[in-house]
């Protein structure tokens, strides 16, 4: 309908502009046209519907014209011009019969179309509406969605170990005391606590990438353990991990899980070209649930490890609370000491080193004691090791041997005083000048003063010892071997070292206990040991002389020295005459 | 505003007027709330052209998609989208090229779920929620990756987005990023607000827009232009919105300047 071109152009420079609409201006007006013959159609249509307005209404809104000012525009046109354009705007014939006239209709046309488009306008909002509040939901729910799994994430990271994604000691701690809290009172439960063995060499030495391996083979084989016997298995951090073993029915299942864990750990591990041999240790504590406390079990399991550890690896231990009691009492008193030797708790007796010749004492052995408080007095194999561990010992040492030069120096006949030298009291570097200035305090001379090392203090021994040994001898000061015979088996040192005295243990004179029962291999090593002291030219001192006896037979040996429970305990105050 | 930490999530609070249905708004669509016709509103009060700004913007995104189809071009990556309602891209590009693939990206989340509505089963079009800030993120975006080929011409669509980016976020350094990032003969699409000729007006609409979480930053036509280093502008260059290849010399009306935005596309030399 060429007419309505004209129309088609007027109308859609009503429109375009008033509402955006994602059309070029030649496809809007072709869209336009399109409606317009359409409602040029429905005018002069038989029968006359006005549905067809409604339509164009709603097409008009559907293609994007929903601004009021297009509707109002589009009014206007239509009312105005269409019937014009169309050649019906004649005056209407008077025929009755006839129908409705051309204005009647488009008047039932339009009212159709506003109703359509506004309607069309109408749900175009609520389907927006609809459509952007169903979006916001949307984005609500993922952000809270996202909320929730950074939660989860971090819930993840405070109780799980990224490397092996086993719990972490938080959660084991955790998972524990809920069993403990939630399990039948008459249950029991177990614990087992493992390190590897020398993990520390491999990350050390191959680096941290194949150390993670290996704790991550390690979780495995541990994860596949315990979903096979319903454990829990955790890193409790570095090479400790643990097991969680609920009802247990006594300790020795606990014994058994413990064996199992060692022997599946024990098959070597391949990392990358590595074939790492792996060895754990185990801690265990098993016990009924009633009265347990999750940090007392976890301390427990942790002590019973440590004990694995100390007693040579490669094993497990049961938590022991003897042995726990003994270590809490150790470490007491390892934490007392350094205010008891501030506080002159350590004091020392003397005893008597006695020439076998004639019976008379030549010198004193100082051993110290600590007159505890609450305790008594106690013997150095309560606290010496204590004092190694600590380090402790330097300081306590020195102050003993100025105690006993101090006390000596005051002695009758000059008796030599004879004081034992911790291993680290050898290692400390200013030991030569620490006894010099001893012996210039305390006016001893030097030979009066006999230092006595143990064998194992030259195991190994290095630059540093040997020129200590070099520096004390050469202060004047006697150097005496302690048990000699029972550590360390190369006599080189012999040769090489400033020794002055041997002195032997125990257990070479107690071959001479029986008087009737003659023990022939035992007399020689003794006799043998003897001569080669005298070949050496070195005093040779025998220790642990309980009876008459041994002491006469070891002077028929030509040992020197005898010291011992035949010649005198040890005695605050020394026996200086015999 | 202080910036949301990465691992923060988000909060979706639609009593905060956001640009994606502002824009929406002033483009007569319904998918807005409250806040946002209330600070439209406001703008219009403001500037009473707004909406014609926006149907200019969204008509010279409507051209340019189908001028950039007639180019050849097949990917679009769409920054800034908003609301997809009237007159999308995909649809634009389809009429014309049925095998158009488009990314749209946009940092609302509201928009981006609506999106996603929109979008669902289209293999060739999506949605990410991103911020043009990160266009490393945006090129690396699994979904990116799935749709576009970036070994072949791209699109990039800037309509009205680079004047929400502050200089200190380092706008020309982002768009340097793409420019790198896409295959020669790949093309730029710009529309960014001015001042430049209703320096007052604009002022107040800027001050308005601090109340939204993208607050206008206007530029002058010289730092428009730079935006458009390493690129080739096409004809007729960087001109008032209404004057890039208008349908109809009438489109182009007495007062282009009106329409406040320059745009321009170039191509990637």
């Amino acid at each position: 309908m060429t007419e309505l071109v004209d129309f088609a152009r007027a109308w859609t420079r009503a429109v375009v502009g008033t509402s955006y609409v994602p059309m070029a201006r030649a496809e809007v007006e072709n869209y336009l046209a399109g409606l317009a013959d359409r409602l040029a159609a429905a005018l002069v249509a038989e029968p006359f519907s006005a549905a067809a307005g409604y339509r164009v209404g709603a097409d008009l809104a559907a293609a994007g014209f929903v601004a009021p000012e297009a509707l109002g525009r589009t009014v206007t046109l239509v009312n105005q011009r269409l019937l014009a354009d169309l050649g019906l705007a004649g005056p209407e014939p008077a025929q009755p019969d006839a129908g409705p006239g051309p204005r009647e209709r488009l008047a039932a046309l339009l009212e159709a179309l506003v109703t359509g488009c506004a309607r069309g306008i109408r749900d175009r909002t609520l389907d927006g509406q609809e459509a952007i509040r169903r979006a916001a939901l949307a984005a609500r729910e993922q952000a809270e969605q996202a909320l929730r799994a950074s939660e989860v994430r971090l819930r993840y990271l405070a109780l799980f170990d990224q490397l092996t994604d086993l719990p972490n000691r938080t959660l084991f701690g955790e998972r524990l005391g809920g069993l403990l809290a939630d399990a039948p009172a008459r249950a029991r439960i177990g614990l087992c606590f493992l390190d590897l063995d020398g993990f520390t060499a491999v990350n050390d030495s191959l680096g941290h990438q194949l150390g993670d391996e290996l704790l991550t083979a390690v979780a495995e084989r541990l994860t596949g353990l315990a979903d096979e016997g319903g454990y829990l298995a955790a890193r409790l951090g570095g090479d400790e991990f643990a097991l969680l073993v609920p009802g247990t029915s006594c300790t020795d299942d606990m014994v058994k899980v413990a064996d199992r864990v060692l022997s599946t750990l024990a098959a070597p591990v391949r990392v990358g070209d590595h074939e790492l041999p792996v060895s754990a240790s185990a801690g265990i504590v098993e016990r009924p649930v009633a009265g347990a406390d999750a940090a007392e079990l976890m301390r427990a399991a942790d002590q019973a490890l440590h004990w694995a550890k100390t007693d040579g690896k490669r094993r497990w231990r049961l938590f022991d609370p003897d042995r726990s009691a003994r270590d809490v009492a150790r470490f007491r008193l390892s934490a007392a000491m350094p205010a008891a030797l501030d506080d002159d708790q350590f004091v020392l007796v003397y005893q008597p080193l006695v020439d076998l010749r004639d019976g008379r004492p030549r010198g004193q052995e100082a051993l110290a004691r600590w007159r505890h408080p609450r305790l008594g007095m106690l013997d150095p194999a309560r606290f010496i090791d204590l004092a190694e561990d600590t380090g402790l010992i330097v300081k306590m040492g020195l102050r003993l041997m100025e105690l006993a030069c101090r006390q000596a120096a005051g002695w009758p006949d000059e008796p030599f005083v004879s004081v034992n030298l911790a291993v680290r009291q050898i290692r400390h570097p200013g030991l030569v000048a620490d006894v010099s200035a001893v012996l210039d305090r305390t006016g001893l001379p030097a030979h009066r003063l006999q230092l006595e090392i143990t064998e194992s203090a030259l195991a190994g021994r290095d630059t540093g010892t040997v020129e200590t040994l070099t520096g004390l001898a050469n202060l004047g000061v006697r150097l005496a071997i302690d048990d000699f015979g029972t550590g360390y088996a190369n006599l080189t040192y012999l040769r090489d070292l400033p020794v002055h005295t041997l002195k032997l243990a125990g257990p070479f004179v107690h071959c001479l206990r029986t008087p009737n029962v003659s023990d022939a291999a035992g007399e020689t090593i003794l006799g043998a040991l003897i001569s080669l002291g005298h070949a050496l030219g070195l005093t040779v001192t025998a220790e642990g002389v309980e009876t008459r006896t041994q002491a006469r037979r070891l002077a028929v040996f030509g040992c020197d020295l005898g010291q011992g429970w035949h010649f005198g305990r040890p005695a605050l105050v020394p026996a200086l005459t015999s | 505003m202080q910036p949301r930490p990465d691992w923060a999530p988000e909060t979706i609070d639609v009593e905060q007027p956001s640009a994606a249905r502002i824009y929406d708004y002033l483009l007569g669509g319904s998918h807005n709330f409250a806040a946002d016709r209330e600070f439209a509103r406001q703008a219009i009060a403001t500037m009473p052209d707004v909406p014609v700004q926006a149907h200019a913007n969204r008509a010279f995104l409507r051209r340019a998609v189908q001028y950039l189809v007639d180019a050849g071009v097949r990917q679009f990556l769409d920054v800034g989208s908003g609301i997809p309602t009237l007159g999308n891209v995909h649809e634009v590009a389809r009429q014309a090229a049925p095998d158009a693939r488009v990314v749209y990206v946009d940092v609302d989340p509201v928009a981006v779920a609506h999106g996603r509505a929109i979008l669902a089963g289209d293999g060739y079009a999506t949605v990410i929620q991103e911020d043009l800030r990160h266009p490393q993120r945006i090129l690396g975006h699994p979904d990116v990756k799935a749709v576009l080929d970036l070994g072949r011409p791209v699109a990039v669509l800037l309509v009205a987005i680079l004047h929400v980016i502050p200089d200190d976020d380092e706008p020309y350094r982002t768009v340097a990023t793409l420019r790198d990032a896409i295959a020669p003969g790949s093309f730029l699409a710009v529309a960014h607000g001015t001042d430049e000729s209703r320096p007052d007006e604009a002022r107040e609409l800027q001050r308005l827009s601090r109340r939204t979480t993208t607050p206008l930053i206007l530029r002058d036509r010289a730092a428009v232009a730079r935006f458009f280093t390493g690129w080739d502008l096409v004809e007729p260059g960087l001109v008032w919105a209404p004057q890039w290849h208008p349908d109809s010399p009438d489109d182009v009306g007495e007062h282009p300047e009106l329409s406040g935005n320059l745009v321009g596309v170039g191509r990637k030399r």
